[in-house]
């Protein structure tokens, strides 16, 4: 039986490109909407520059594994809607589709005859999610971002560092990451209103707004207690505690110890294990594990309140004997006591070694018409009536033009080969994909 | 706020149950925040991450817990000890009522109880039930305990994000702050939740989910998969800036006043930009040699990306504040940040413009509190905080005797056998 996708009969304008729209759409598509994603090569961003082609492959727009990663389950139209033509199909598009979404900066959409207004026009009911840097409204609304910009201005990188040191931030764009979630996030919250009331609405969503609230504890010791983060011994790093500062909560959990990173066997550049003990019977435990040194025993050890004044030499001690073991042992070790532990995780560690992931199914491969077969990040949640999973790869640019432009929107034969002509389909100039020729015969 | 009657918000009418410690709770918050009657089920004498800090005046106290009440805006609460009978037949008659559960209780709990999702349903087959658990509900670390700090390491977060070993010898893979594992399995959570009401909208049916921690974490480390799976490459550790498979030019600055300024130059280096870059630093009067015409030739750029970075870029923004920085190079186009400190955002007018920034009112302590707002303007339906977190079994009264009809003796019974 061929179970049903959640969001079975709904279909996505998809403008987005990069990363955090693109991200967002990604998975509205592994529950089942339609994605069709308008492209344009001369001005396309996130296809290329490609830095993760395969060595064996030459870089091109259909060749970024990256690219396919983040755009499964989604089709690919080439349009060029900076013209009178182009401007007309993807209206007849919006005009039988559920969501809009896009991630430019915040005027291009209305710049092009496209802002919330006149797709009202066109679909009344229409849920628009704009996901630009600052959002649509306030002062600063032109500004723009990337992952790293907007978490350095939204106050997320500086949480993470060690103290006295500049701050060691994300080491990744997590705001494409999580503005990509938030993104998917307003545009099911719109779609559910509007099944639920008939009217659509438009969701203002900016990355660095959106980043803002992550930081709520933070925020609230600053508004409540007039306590910032700007103070010694913070950030701590990955203890919760900065041996010889204040004791004030570090908004990540208890204040507690052992509460770090440790290096583990053979003592490689990912040879890690982070331990956390939050009571002192998960202390004792770990005391145990170690076989039960004489140091462990030490009364200055013994509370809570020890643990964090003897840190630094608790910490020594500790890593002492994580050193003869390896990394996944003593995670093992650890949890059959009831310890509090897990191995830092390479891409590597999580793609081969994590018996817990490969138990979830969490890298399914896939075939990809240019790239081959290859693992694809599968979906965190098990929905046990409408499974969400990856069923397209990622689309070649200009995929699917013809089955949209002809099969979804009614154009015929002749009106796509004109538009392919006069530059509507594919700049005129440019070399076509062979699979664009085939749709020309 | 001065709007008298604001509309509702979009999930307005849906009732949700959320039994959630620390893990979970943000879950709900979303919810409620963005319109859902959330009614959190807390054991008697309130949910253990009450006891987080920090606290109003570093008083520590269950109902003071600055962490509890920004993780629990917008919702009600009662207390219920599930494991007695009279508190399972209770959740019971609540769970009859409800349209979405939220639970974070270690696989198999529910089920021990005779509460797990094939019993509920039954008399509720509209019911979505979301199981958001460290690992999920079946696999070899299934029963692993876990923390924030634990969920980056094996995530993969740590692995990415740390120190040039020019900048800090020997740094540890470093776990950014905050909490972020339990947002980002919240985050996905969420959104399944919005799924499956979404197909209930049409199917009239509900669901079960199961969603785990640890794979939303694993699923949030942007390209370093994709580098592994389609290059082999294992990425090295930067200061302030991304992973990469080699070193990379560095992208944060220290300026004038000893705070930090995210400048993403690299990559974008051609004669135009150089042009631009040249404008900017010489609002300063910095530009160096940047108007040589030499920069015309790329080659020449290339060879001398070192200098433009390290010399210019980085003697610009030391010769000013790093919010002077920010926006004199935004104002000219340029994708640059100050790196700030959270209460910095406080005085942001951009902020402000959007209404970003709620007072919020304790009632209890005759007095109100400035709270972060939402990620996104709803221009139909609100998404904004409608109350404080709620006290300990505040709404035991207005649920128990109001709407399951209990008399006030039997509330007073239940509560003297702490199953309240």
């Amino acid at each position: 039986m061929v179970r049903p996708r959640a969001l079975e009969n709904t279909r996505v304008v998809d403008f987005s490109w990069v990363r955090a729209g693109p991200w967002a759409t990604r998975w509205l598509g592994a529950l089942g909407a339609e994605i069709i994603k308008i492209e344009w090569p001369e001005n396309e961003r996130g296809r290329l520059p490609s830095s993760t082609t395969p060595q064996n492959l030459e870089v091109n727009l259909n060749t970024s594994g990256n690219f396919n990663d983040t755009n499964v389950n989604k089709k690919s139209v080439c349009l060029n809607v900076r013209s009178a033509k182009g401007l007309e199909i993807v209206k007849r598009l919006i005009a039988v589709s559920d969501i809009v979404i896009e991630n430019f900066s915040s005027r291009v959409l209305r710049s092009w005859g496209l802002g919330y207004d006149e797709l009202c026009k066109i679909k009344p009911d229409i849920v628009y999610v704009s996901m630009s840097g600052y959002g649509h409204t306030g002062r600063n609304h032109h500004y723009t971002t990337f992952g790293p910009v907007a978490q350095s201005v939204a106050g997320l990188t500086y949480l993470s560092g060690l103290p006295d040191q500049p701050p060691a931030g994300w080491g990744w764009s997590y705001m494409d990451d999580t503005g990509g979630m938030y993104g998917a996030m307003c545009a099911l919250t719109g779609l559910y209103h509007r099944n639920m009331t008939g009217q659509g609405q438009h969701i203002d969503l900016s990355q660095m707004v959106s980043s803002v609230p992550l930081n709520g504890p933070a925020l609230l010791d600053f508004t409540v207690n007039g306590r910032g983060s700007r103070r010694s011994g913070y950030p701590p790093g990955n203890r919760a505690h900065w041996p010889g500062t204040p004791l004030v909560n570090n908004y990540r959990g208890p204040t507690v110890a052992p509460h770090n990173a440790y290096r583990t066997d053979p003592g490689g550049y990912n040879d890690w294990c982070a331990i956390v003990c939050h009571s002192d019977e998960e202390w004792q435990r770990l005391a145990q594990v170690m076989g039960g040194p004489s140091w462990a025993t030490s009364a200055k050890f013994a509370t809570v309140a020890g643990r964090l004044a003897h840190q630094e030499e608790l910490d020594e001690r500790i890593e002492e004997w994580t050193l003869t073991l390896g990394k996944y042992e003593l995670t093992e070790r650890c949890q059959a006591a009831g310890v509090r532990a897990l191995p830092v995780q390479s891409a590597e560690d999580r793609v081969e070694h994590d018996p817990q992931l490969r138990h979830r199914e969490m890298y399914l491969e896939m075939e990809h018409p240019a790239l081959g077969r290859h693992k694809v990040q599968n979906v965190p949640f098990k929905l046990s009536e409408t499974p969400a999973e990856n069923y397209l790869p990622s689309p070649l640019i200009g995929q699917h033009t013809q089955e949209i432009v002809e099969g979804l929107l009614g154009y015929s034969r002749d009106e796509l080969r004109a538009g392919f002509a006069d530059g509507t389909f594919w700049p005129t100039k440019r070399a076509r994909f062979p699979y664009m020729e085939e749709m020309l015969q | 706020m001065t709007d008298a009657a604001p509309p509702p918000g979009p999930l307005t009418g849906l009732r949700i149950l959320e039994l959630a410690d620390e893990t979970g709770q943000f879950c709900g918050k979303l919810l409620g925040d963005l319109g859902a009657d959330v009614v959190k089920i807390e054991p008697p004498g309130g949910e253990h991450c009450r006891q987080i800090g920090p606290f109003l005046d570093d008083i520590p106290h269950p109902e003071r817990s600055l962490s509890f009440w920004y993780y629990n805006t917008s919702k009600r609460g009662i207390t219920l000890d599930l494991g007695t009978v009279d508190g399972g037949e209770l959740f019971r008659r609540v769970a009859a009522t409800a349209d979405v559960i939220v639970e974070t209780f270690r696989p198999g709990f529910l089920a021990s109880l005779g509460l797990d999702y094939q019993t509920l349903s039954e008399q509720n087959p509209r019911l979505i039930l979301c199981a958001l658990t460290p690992f999920g509900q079946t696999g070899p670390w299934r029963d692993y305990l876990s923390s924030d700090l634990l969920h980056m390491a094996a995530g993969g977060e740590m692995a990415s994000s740390g120190y040039d070993t020019a900048d800090v010898p020997n740094a540890p893979p470093i776990a950014p702050g905050g909490g972020n594992a339990w947002h980002m399995g919240c985050h996905f959570a969420y959104m399944a939740i919005m799924a499956a009401l979404v197909h209930r909208t049409v199917s009239g049916q509900g669901q079960y989910i199961d969603a785990s921690i640890h794979e939303a974490c694993a699923l949030t480390t942007e390209s370093a998969i994709a580098n592994y799976v389609y290059r082999g490459e294992t990425l090295l550790r930067q200061t302030g800036r991304h992973h990469a498979p080699a070193p990379t030019p560095r992208t944060q600055f220290r300026a004038k006043d000893g705070a930090y300024v995210t400048a993403l130059v690299a990559g974008r280096l051609n004669p135009r930009y150089i042009g631009e870059l040249a404008d900017l630093l010489d609002t300063n009067g910095m530009a160096g040699d940047l108007r040589d015409p030499k920069y015309q030739d790329p080659a020449f750029i290339t060879a001398n990306t070192s200098h433009i970075i390290d010399d210019l870029v980085a003697g610009f923004i030391a010769s000013l504040p790093a919010e002077e920085v920010y926006h004199a190079a935004q104002e000219r186009g340029f994708t640059w940040g100050a790196v700030r400190a959270p209460e910095a955002l406080i005085d942001d007018p951009h902020l402000h413009d959007r209404g970003f920034w709620k007072e919020v009112e304790h009632p209890e302590l005759d007095r109100s509190f400035v709270y972060p707002g939402e990620a996104a303007i709803y221009n139909g339906s609100p998404w904004r905080i409608s109350r404080r977190a709620p006290l300990i079994g505040e709404h035991n009264v207005e649920i128990f005797r109001g709407e399951l009809g209990l008399s006030a003796g039997e509330l007073c019974v239940l509560a003297e056998s702490r199953v309240i």
